[in-house]
């Protein structure tokens, strides 16, 4: 207790100020934004402010002038009369006795305080001068304030912080010595420590500009990008998977990747913002800009099967209308979505005057649950790019070739139709196995073909009849009611078929089998045709021994709601790659889950539509038009087989009165089946097309932004609902800011151009004010997201307005912003706090001393990997998937997705390439405070837990990390004590002090002690994590030493910044 | 006396104090850093500190009813007239179409925007009254719950705005549908504090169903404290392996070692603070000290092997199984007995689009037994008048089939329009039977609570009133009960 002694004093210090802040003098000059804009913001605004459909009688209290402005006369009220006030109706409300006529009402539960109240007073009485909000008015640059320790200023943002310090009374912080620079440094430009090697060089360098060559140092290596490009992730809200519902993987990380190059290559941060929300518009958009514009794809979206696209597509601009203005402008732009801001002028046609932005996108309204949600940019491997670019030139000239063949083949065709019988013109029903309509349309009877006669069938339950089938009505299976056929289609792998039908399932249909004769009582036996998630599937199986020829297709082709026809055929080979999947005609893509089968696949169990012989229910599906062939249909049957109804019927009419389209069907039966150079030519038309699919799906893929073609608009949506259709409205910037030119385009161009506009008062302090956070742990405007009239105060605005200029008119130069900053004397003070600065500036809003603060996730985890000499510096690519608990993933989402956690270098890489699963984002990360990112954050809360301590000291990561940098000391120092102070220079950068030294090793000498006495405690130990401990070395020494590397790493000293 | 300082009062005093600087340093005020600080600043501590750091509200706003919350969510949305809206009309009306007068434009989900017809598919199940109370429920699958009726206030005139599980269950956690608020427990953690000095505030169980025909996906955003400090989030207890993350001792370290490492660490931390004087630096080293009481509490906490016979015969045998609902139950009750606020259970599997016949017995028999043991204990410990007991899920069933329909089985879409929950103890109203819906259990027809009344019945329980009630977050004063007026439903309050 005698250590906290010292402070007992200040506590009482600080209570008596703290108390007496509460009453602090009102100040003799009012000033409108600082003294009276936040209570009227806080207390009127509510009912008096910029929301018109919630004005109170028709009052305003933020605006002065104007029919309802607080110094109008309305029926001879006049709610603020400058100088006058006895004049000033506001002024008798707020003192008034009379709960009916009091302001504010007692039903909002706000009351002014006395103080409060005596700054209303005095304002009136000074003349109640209006300004506007400060944020509101472009930045200017001050002329830099007088202050008496000149020598301190090294350049003029420490005049700004300087003249704060003086008018506290307070002295800056002495200059941190050069260990601590060259930490802070390293930490602040590469969001790692740095070696050594590197504090000692720099504090033996005494070349005047040695600071100066550090600072470039760190800028300069890639690393740098990794840490800002973090910080604007959080901004972007990226992540790895789509964020509701099912929350399945989307590729998106090339963006990710983007973003580190940009700031490694100093993009100016005017270009990268127009590059982000317009890179698709500008014109020839190189491949960089087109994927940098996956900043407004890392939005969340879903799949959900019930729900509603316009729902959706809502929610979708609402999110990027919300991101955009808390990451450009700093205001909370969200509250629009429903009413007129209360606080901000910000109207609710502004608000979908943005969204009008990004209403006309090609993105669809469900995910799909795909890693490709469209639009995507596919970046193809280098060893696929040239084939990728030739491809689509190759499929074009081919369809012109078979296009121009179509009138000649339409000549031989006529003349062919004039000979042909009816059964030349459908696929010939050759080895019929199984025909079965299903279009009754009522009951429980169904009639079908089998080898050329009738066949009878029965439903095993009730079937429902639903409108809206493919051929009048057609069946749904539900509660499990389905057709058992009997003895049909039971064949082994060396039978050619083929089978088919025309399917349509529900939204969020898990799969089930459309034809089987699959038992499953045990192993599976048998075949079937069957959807599984969002893919169509075929399989051969044997129980015995249990395997399987099995194909599904590549990509997800199931479209929920609509009507599909599937056919797959195989050839007898008893290869997987004897099958062969069409989708509406069209050869699928497909994976062989299953390559080869032993044993016989014949089923003893009846081929069933809608289920296997127990299970794979095809609930709430619907199917028709059946077919089973015991041969493999050619590719122009398979083509044909979906037009057959049509064919027939266009055929049986007599051929001067077929209409176009029956014409049509008729020539493309005998362009598929009959034309020799057509068939060719389709043959290799599917082959290019798949070979570009091919491409596709082995591409990695980036999400991006891509317009409709028209003019965007919107519709304003009442009390934001999406099904309540307000006026429509064009694109349009905040009609508060500063004005949309009518020239600039009406596209998100438009909007990037708006955003960084000279004139844009917001965007440069926005900018800055981040970077300030960054490094200083706050703000100069502690709300970062918010710079309205809800938000804080700035708590030095001369100096954060000289940097938004300064900012600005380097060319948005952000290597050259960041120089500013740590050059300064400011930043270079000393972390040391005293009595009196924890007293005069306990938040240290003053800059009374340099920043000290608790480091961010990654950057904790970093530094680990970083001293254990664990730390991969391999950049980019998809997620990496280090330790992690197990089952975490598992109780989010359907459950279904398992984390599988990476081997080798992928455990050991910088955490901004953590794999986030934003329903489940990495605990040892969301425990320090990550966000999840489903939403925007440019602020992240900073608390201390246990569960963090919990973490640093028993997450493997963590212990693995410990344990290597023990190894790796121990084999070069031998000695117990000399490892323990070569450790400590690894975490700490500095020596230690005899009193230190004294701790650690008596922790080391004590659990070596224990280790010694438990031989398998200390092999337990060693072996937390994949890397293996070196065997040779003394296994309770290692381990103890072990533990002071984990001691080290959760120093106080270690963790902050 | 400080307002707060109740809930702490049977802590020791050094515990009180760690607790009071916890909740203190949580928002990163770093203004003091003496270990007197709670003694000396007294009652009005949080306003004392002045800073634009949003404070610590002045709560409770009146004498609470419950000091704690088990919430039972059934997850997907359980079937009401099945359970405990009975609607014996609804018999002769047997696959007879829903009344467009009934329907009255409802939205559909895209599940059956295609059906051609409504059939009106009448539980197949047996209804009787329970209780002095006379409700009439299910007493077929609920004969256990049936028997405690008399301690619940049911409510079967719920409604909400979704008609999908995410915004729903997300609106029915945090009171919005979309992502980025705090959940109850969040709010509830922010703004009473801790009960005890080893274990989180707000824990969240996921129990297995032994069904899983069709369970529905739910996310961490359920137990995320949004914009609130991350303390508030929930914390996940697991069934396999640690039940908190990373609370066991690396393998190898004994209990001994780690006293011993923290020792040090202490000892080395208290050098920095000395020589830079950052009162944080105290902070870090409470937490340290709360997580070896964390880590110390937990295995006494998960050692179901100190229940008596008795417990498992309440219970049930199932109890036992790690991760079933009972065995999660149980381990709420434990987890509230040491102090924790608020307890989230998810049991999931009651999305019947299908099948309802077949898939609702192994639901309640899951979570039946159970709930009435729950209420049982928590009486024969003296806990249930405080502990305030909620069972729903995130919105009600249609009175239609979705798909085939006999008359022993049936499926059923999402319906918002109304569904039923109840409350127990905790200062609910034992035996209460509030609001009313039409014979189709389709419209609510008396006494609606929407989602954000229940929520302001819930934070009135508690103490709290929901108008007074909010945090400054993105520019705005934040409720969970949202910005239109929400009422507490006083009908459910004895």
């Amino acid at each position: 207790m005698k250590s906290t002694l010292p402070f007992i004093g200040a506590l009482a210090l600080a209570l008596a100020s703290a108390v007496s802040g509460a009453e602090a003098p009102v100040p003799a000059k009012i000033e409108f934004n600082r003294d009276v804009r936040p209570i009227f913001s806080d207390k009127c605004f509510f009912c008096h402010g910029t929301d018109k459909s919630h004005r109170d009688s028709g009052r305003r209290l933020d605006l002065p002038d104007g029919p309802d402005g607080a110094y109008a006369n309305k029926d001879d009220v006049i709610a603020i009369k400058p100088g006058d006030l006895a004049g000033s109706d506001a002024w008798a409300r707020i003192t008034s006795d009379d709960k009916d006529d009091v302001m504010p009402p007692p039903k909002s539960h706000k009351t002014l305080s006395a103080a409060e109240k005596n700054i209303i007073q005095r304002w009136i009485e000074q003349g109640a001068k209006y300004q506007k909000h400060w944020s509101f008015e472009p930045p200017q640059r001050a002329p830099l304030p007088e202050v008496k320790d000149k020598a301190w200023v090294r350049n003029p943002i420490d005049a700004f912080v300087l003249a704060g310090l003086e008018k506290a009374g307070l002295q800056p912080a002495p200059e941190a010595d050069r260990r601590t620079l060259a930490r802070r440094l390293a930490l602040d430009l590469t969001g790692l420590p740095p070696t050594p090697e590197e504090v000692e060089a720099f504090v033996k360098d005494d070349a005047p500009d040695a600071y100066e060559k550090l600072v470039a140092m760190f800028m300069a290596r890639p690393q740098w990008g990794e840490h800002r490009g973090r910080y604007w992730l959080d901004a972007a809200r990226y992540g790895d998977t789509h964020g509701i519902h099912i929350d399945n993987y989307v590729e998106m990380w090339p963006y990710r990747d983007w973003v580190i190059a940009a700031f490694n290559r100093n993009l100016p941060f005017d270009q990268f913002t127009v590059e982000q929300i317009a890179g698709d518009l500008l014109p020839n958009p190189t491949r960089d800009q087109l994927i940098a514009t996956g900043f407004h794809r890392c939005n969340i979206t879903t799949s959900e099967g019930g729900t509603i696209d316009e729902e959706n597509l809502a929610m979708y601009a609402n999110d990027r209308v919300t991101t955009t203005s808390w990451v450009w402008l700093g205001l909370t732009a969200n509250c629009a979505a429903c009413h007129d801001h209360k606080f901000d002028p910000i109207t609710q046609k502004d608000f979908y005057s943005m969204a009008a932005y990004f209403r006309n996108t090609t993105q669809p309204a469900k995910d799909g649950n795909v890693r490709d949600t469209k639009p995507v940019i596919y970046l193809p491997s280098a060893a696929d790019e040239k084939r990728f670019a030739a491809v689509p030139a190759d499929i074009a000239a081919a369809r012109t070739q078979l296009g121009e063949r179509r009138p000649e083949a339409g000549k031989e065709s006529a003349q062919w139709l004039a000979s042909a019988k009816p059964e030349q013109v459908e696929i010939s029903s050759a080895a019929v196995e199984v025909k079965l309509p299903l279009d009754e349309g009522a009951g429980v009877e169904v009639r079908g073909e089998s080898n050329g006669s009738d066949v009878d069938f029965k439903s095993t339950g009730p079937i429902e009849w639903r409108d809206g089938g493919k051929f009048g009505k057609a069946p749904a299976f539900t509660n499990g009611a389905h057709f058992d056929l009997g003895d049909l289609a039971g064949f082994d792998a060396d039978q050619p078929f083929s089978a088919g039908a025309w399917v349509n399932v529900p939204p969020d249909f898990k799969g089930g089998a459309i034809v089987a004769r699959m038992d499953d009582r045990a192993a599976l036996q048998g075949w079937e045709l069957f959807i599984e998630g969002n893919k169509f599937g075929a399989q051969i199986a044997a129980a015995k021994p249990a395997n399987a020829l099995r194909v599904v297709s590549k990509s997800p082709t199931v479209r929920p709601g609509k009507w599909q026809h599937v056919l797959v055929t195989y050839d007898g080979s008893g290869s997987s790659s004897g099958f062969r999947l069409f989708l509406d005609g069209r050869t699928q893509l497909v994976v062989a889950q299953g390559t080869a089968l032993k044993g016989s696949a014949r089923a003893d169990v009846p081929l069933r539509i809608g289920q296997r012989e127990t299970k794979s229910k095809f609930e709430g599906g619907q199917v028709q038009d059946v077919r089973v062939y015991l041969r493999e249909l050619s590719t122009g049957e398979a083509r044909s087989l979906p037009d057959e109804h049509n064919l027939r019927a266009a055929f049986a009419v007599a051929p001067e009165k077929r209409t176009p389209a029956q014409k049509a069907s008729l020539l493309n039966f005998y362009v598929d089946n009959l034309d020799g150079p057509s068939i060719e030519l389709a043959f290799r038309i599917e082959a290019l097309e798949n070979e570009k699919t091919a491409i596709e799906e082995r591409s990695t893929v980036s999400g991006i932004q891509q317009d409709k073609p028209g003019a965007p608009m919107a519709n304003i949506l009442m009390r934001g609902a999406y099904d309540k259709l307000g006026d429509e409205v064009t694109p349009a910037g905040f009609s508060a800011l500063h004005p949309t030119p009518p020239d600039a385009p009406k596209n998100r161009l438009g909007l990037a151009d708006w955003l960084v506009a000279p004139n844009n008062p917001l965007t440069a302090r926005v900018t800055v004010n981040r970077y300030w956070q960054e490094l200083f742990g706050t703000g100069i405007v502690r709300t970062s997201e918010d710079f309205g009239s809800q938000g804080e105060l700035p708590s030095n605005p001369e100096l954060l307005d000289w940097l938004a200029v300064e900012f600005r008119e380097s060319g948005w130069n952000v290597k050259k912003f960041f120089t500013l900053l740590v050059t300064s004397a400011t930043y270079r003070q000393a972390a040391t706090s005293t009595p009196e600065k924890q007293e005069k500036d306990p938040q240290n809003h003053l800059l009374s001393r340099g920043p000290r603060f608790r480091m961010d996730a990654e950057m904790i985890r970093d530094y680990a990997l970083a001293v254990s000499g664990e730390l991969s510096l391999k950049m980019g690519g998809p997620g990496t998937k280090p330790y992690q608990p197990s089952n975490i993933w598992e109780v989010v989402g359907l459950g279904g997705a398992r984390y599988t956690q990476d081997t080798g270098e992928n455990l050991y890489r910088r955490t901004v390439y953590d794999f986030w699963k934003r329903e489940s984002p990495p605990p040892n990360m969301e425990a320090f405070n990550a966000p999840s990112r489903e939403t925007c954050t440019v602020r992240r809360e900073r608390t201390d837990t246990p569960i963090q301590a919990l973490v640093t000291l028993d997450d493997p990561q963590f212990v693995e990390a410990a344990r290597r940098l023990a190894q790796s000391t121990l084999k070069e120092c031998g000695d117990p004590s000399a490892v323990i102070a070569k450790m400590a220079e690894r975490v700490l950068l500095r020596p230690l002090s005899p009193a230190e030294t004294t701790v650690l090793t008596r922790t080391e000498t004590d659990i070596e002690k224990q280790f010694a006495a438990d031989p398998d405690g200390a092999k337990a130990f060693l072996s937390v994590g994949d890397s293996k401990a070196d065997p040779n070395l003394p296994a309770p020494r290692l381990a103890a030493l072990a533990i002071v590397a984990n001691q080290l790493l959760n120093l106080d000293e270690t963790l902050n910044k | 006396m400080n307002c707060n300082s109740h809930l702490f009062a049977n802590l020791p005093a050094e515990t009180r104090l760690a607790l009071t600087r916890r909740q203190l340093f949580a928002h990163g005020r770093n203004v003091l850093g003496a270990a007197a600080l709670g003694s000396l600043l007294g009652g009005s501590w949080s306003r004392a500190l002045g800073d634009a750091a949003p404070d610590r509200p002045a709560l409770p706003h009146f004498p609470p009813k419950a000091k704690r919350v088990i919430y039972l969510h059934m997850v997907g949305g359980p079937s009401q007239m099945d359970l405990y809206d009975y609607k014996p009309e609804m018999v002769k009306m047997y696959d007879k179409d829903l009344p467009d007068s009934v329907r009255n434009g409802q939205r559909l989900t895209g599940m059956t925007s295609g059906q051609a017809r409504f059939p009106i598919a009448p539980s197949k199940f047996t209804f009787s009254q329970a209780g002095q109370c006379g409700l009439w429920m299910n007493t077929e699958l609920l004969p256990w719950t049936a028997k405690c009726v008399d301690d619940m206030a049911f409510i079967r005139s719920m409604h909400t705005d979704a008609i999908n599980h995410e915004p729903a269950i997300t609106e029915m956690q945090t009171g919005a549908m979309v992502a980025g608020r705090p959940c109850i427990g969040s709010w509830l953690s922010y703004g009473l504090g801790s009960m005890n000095a080893n274990l989180p505030t707000f824990v969240v169980l996921v129990a297995k169903p032994s069904n899983s025909e069709q369970v529905q996906a739910i996310s961490g955003k359920l137990w995320s404290a949004g914009f609130l400090p991350g303390e508030h989030a929930g914390v996940s207890f697991r069934s396999a392996g640690d039940p908190i993350l990373f609370i066991g001792n690396s393998p190898g370290v004994t209990p001994g070692m780690r006293r011993r490492e923290l020792d040090g660490l202490k000892e080395l931390n208290e050098m920095a603070y000395q020589s830079v004087g950052d009162p944080e630096t105290h902070t870090r080293i409470q937490q340290y000290e709360m997580a070896f009481r964390m880590q110390s509490s937990v295995p006494e906490l998960t050692d179901l092997t100190q229940e008596s016979a008795r417990t498992y015969e309440l219970y049930g045998e199932e109890a036992r199984k790690p991760g079933s609902f009972a065995n999660s139950v149980l381990m709420a009750r434990r987890l509230s007995e040491r102090g924790v606020r608020f307890v989230q259970i998810y049991h999931n599997n009651w999305d019947h689009h299908s099948n309802v016949g077949g898939r609702m017995p192994d639901q309640c028999r899951d979570v039946d037994q159970p709930t009435h043991a729950l209420i049982q204990d928590l009486k024969e410990r003296g806990m249930f008048e405080d502990t305030l007991v909620i069972w729903g899920g995130e919105f009600g069933r249609t009175i239609y089939s979705q798909g085939g329909l006999t008359h022993t089985n049936y499926g059923r879409d999402h319906h918002p329009r109304c569904f039923s929950m109840w409350m127990a103890g905790g200062g609910a109203k034992g035996g209460a039977i509030y609001g009313e819906t039409d014979d189709f259990s389709y419209n609510v027809v008396k006494d609606p609570v929407h989602v954000h009344d229940f929520h302001a019945t819930v934070l009135n329980l508690l103490g709290i009133d929901h108008e007074r009630f909010t945090y400054k977050a993105q520019g705005l004063d934040y409720k969970l009960t949202g910005v239109e007026p929400a009422t507490v439903v006083k009908g459910l309050i004895a």
